[in-house]
């Protein structure tokens, strides 16, 4: 067995610890207050391949693996979910989606500029009565000439109102049942699709999230992203990337809730000690300690099988379960150790345990978790 | 086209060394960097290069550890790094150092200009830059916060000195010292760091060299400074400011 990040890991890891604490930390209070999604930063980001971490070089991307990039969501978290977040989705949904599934065509003309993070990725799958249910969704796309004619609405879209290229999923064959479904590549500005405006959320506010709505939208059928009917076998395999990135959200999560548990209980004066001599709060910062590391080694492991081209769709989800509801536990109680100062505005403990709920909802819910786990296990 | 060699030193990142309550160090759980200083050097190698062409050659000498030190300092814009790797390099003295990397630059690397950092982030003595030029017989230019090259091969730099701005002209090759106003360090990207693994890298053994003299002073100990606070509340009032006033002329803080 071997435990040891690379050389270059540790310092790509140290790298983005750098960046992160140069241009995101100090604008995360900000950002989330006005759910602003932070642009400049995002400059920043395509300008040191950040965006394209594991996606090879001819495609734009930096060429290096899965792990590294779990590595910069990571750090990039522990400064700010959101900003974590939307490059987690970029890459592990919207451009993994077209480098497994894409043709030569259709990687150079949309993972291209997505890994070199000039353009933003969007997974459009949710619909207002098809969450977990994936299979109620009514999103139809009609085969019309030499085109596709979708409608429907979508929601709950992140990055809806600033991406660029959408992975749109919709149905060709309702009749079909789990091979009914296909996958269209749509970019920003085709007629007859438009995203709603960013919905106002309690937690994940700088990331950009909305209602999308195609009206009559015509799509090339150039624009089908792998077979028709393969969408949710593809939407499947997309959230096993996506997962392990959120996964890695939550690390970067409670890697700050437990960095500020030390420092605030190290200060903070009750009884005439610091309160981390008190058994109560030193415990509760044990727990945290011991959770992050059994996620962080779920999510590394998960990633690793990932590079070692090994099936990782059940320890993706048990990574994505565990952290995502270790996050939760976690952030709560590191509010519990700030006690009134926790609950203000401006602690940044209190946006963690705001960004934390969502990860356990979004990219499949720890219930959905289950069953992934549950049916693996189970067979 | 100047070829340039930047000088660093691995060092302990400092945010990493905890403090007992004896007061005593602990490097148990730290971390490894380029010393700050010698960032801007590596840094300023760099953004010449770009200007004027030319090569950036990184040269360092250190314990085997510091080899992860090298690809960071040739993910930042240097074309190529010569590392003086010994075990018993981790605990040398500037003047042991000064001689270490002379002998190297003196022998292997062409040179017009070679810069370092005015000190290390570990020790800060601030000698291996002039020692350096000594051994190697060129100028020596300290505390730079602005350098430029000219067309006719003379550099004209400012150094920053105790009241003011001294500008300082010199025919290269010569040794420039710098100080962290010069520019900004970039934060590598994750291209710059793969491709650091890919530039070539010489390596010296101690054997291939000459052997290195006795250290010239002794570390005795080190301990963290102790930091004694106490809080005292003065009243907004006329009288309460006479008091402050008279508190701080006790403690010596004013005079």
């Amino acid at each position: 067995m071997d435990f040891k990040l690379t050389e270059e890991q540790e310092l790509i890891r140290k790298n983005m610890r750098e960046f992160a604490d140069k241009y995101v930390e100090p604008i995360a209070v900000e950002i989330d207050e006005n759910s602003r999604h932070p642009a400049e930063v995002f400059k920043k980001l395509a300008e040191g391949d950040w965006m394209g971490i594991p996606i090879p070089t001819e495609y734009g991307g930096a060429g290096s693996d899965y792990l590294t990039h779990i590595l910069a969501i990571e750090e990039l978290s522990r400064s700010c979910a959101s900003t974590g977040f939307t490059v987690s989705i970029h890459v592990g949904i919207a451009c993994m989606l077209v480098l497994l599934n894409g043709t030569e065509e259709q990687k150079q003309q949309y993972l291209l500029p997505m890994a070199k993070g000039e353009k933003l990725g969007a997974f459009v799958l949710t619909e207002p009565g098809a969450g977990t249910d994936v299979m109620a969704a009514t999103t139809t796309a009609v085969l019309d000439g030499d085109s596709y004619v979708l409608n429907g609405t979508k929601t709950f879209t992140s990055n809806g109102p600033t991406g660029d290229v959408y992975m749109v999923f919709a149905w060709t064959d309702k009749a079909a049942g789990r091979k009914g479904m296909s996958c269209f590549i749509i970019p920003k500005g085709t007629a007859g699709m438009t995203a709603g405006t960013h919905f106002r959320k309690m937690g994940l506010r700088s990331s950009q999230t909305s209602e999308m709505v195609f009206k009559d939208c015509r799509v090339p059928k150039a624009n089908l992203l792998g077979k028709e009917g393969a969408g949710l076998v593809m939407a499947m395999a997309g959230f096993d990337h996506g997962r392990v990135g959120i996964a890695a959200q939550c690390i970067g999560i409670i890697q700050a809730a437990l960095d500020e548990s030390i420092r605030y209980s190290k200060e903070r004066v009750q009884f005439g000690n610091p309160i981390s001599k008190n058994q109560a709060i030193s415990w509760m910062i044990a727990d945290m300690a011991t959770e992050l590391s059994a996620a962080r080694f779920l999510t590394y492991h998960a990633a690793w099988l990932k590079d070692q081209k090994q099936n990782f769709s059940k320890e993706a989800a048990m990574a994505k379960l565990f952290a995502s509801e270790a996050a939760m536990r976690h952030t709560i109680k590191a509010v519990q150790i700030h006690g009134g100062y926790g609950y203000c505005k401006g602690a940044k403990v209190e946006r963690l345990m705001r960004d934390a709920k969502i990860t356990e909802i979004y990219e499949g819910t720890s219930e959905a978790q289950r069953m992934v786990i549950s049916g693996n296990v189970l067979r | 086209m100047p070829n340039i060699v930047a000088c660093f030193k691995w060092v302990i990142d400092e945010a990493y060394i905890r403090k007992s309550a004896s007061g005593a160090l602990d490097f148990s759980a730290v971390d490894y960097k380029i010393s700050d200083y010698d960032r801007n050097a590596i840094e300023e190698a760099a953004r010449l290069k770009g200007l004027h062409g030319g090569s950036v050659t990184v040269l360092t000498a250190g314990a085997p550890e510091t080899a992860k030190g090298v690809k960071d300092a040739l993910s930042r814009g240097a074309d190529q790094a010569f590392f003086a790797n010994d075990a018993s390099f981790n605990q040398l003295e500037s003047s042991q150092t000064a001689a270490i990397l002379g002998e190297i630059i003196r022998s292997r690397i062409p040179y017009d200009l070679i810069i370092c950092g005015e000190g290390s982030s570990d020790q800060y003595a601030q000698q291996v830059g002039p020692r350096l030029a000594e051994n190697l017989g060129i100028p020596c230019i300290s505390y730079v916060q602005k350098l430029t090259i000219g067309e006719d091969g003379r550099i004209m730099v400012e150094r920053r000195v105790e009241e003011g701005v001294e500008v300082v002209e010199a025919p290269l090759p010569v040794l420039v010292t710098v100080s962290p106003e010069i520019n900004t360090p970039r934060i590598p990207g994750v291209k710059d760091t793969l491709m650091a693994s890919k530039k070539p890298v010489v390596t010296i053994k101690k054997e291939e060299m000459q052997a290195v003299g006795a250290a010239r002073l002794q570390t005795i100990g080190m301990t963290a400074t102790r930091m004694e606070r106490n809080c005292e509340i003065f009243a907004a009032t006329p009288e309460g400011i006479a008091r402050f006033v008279e508190a701080l002329q006790k403690k010596g803080v004013i005079s």
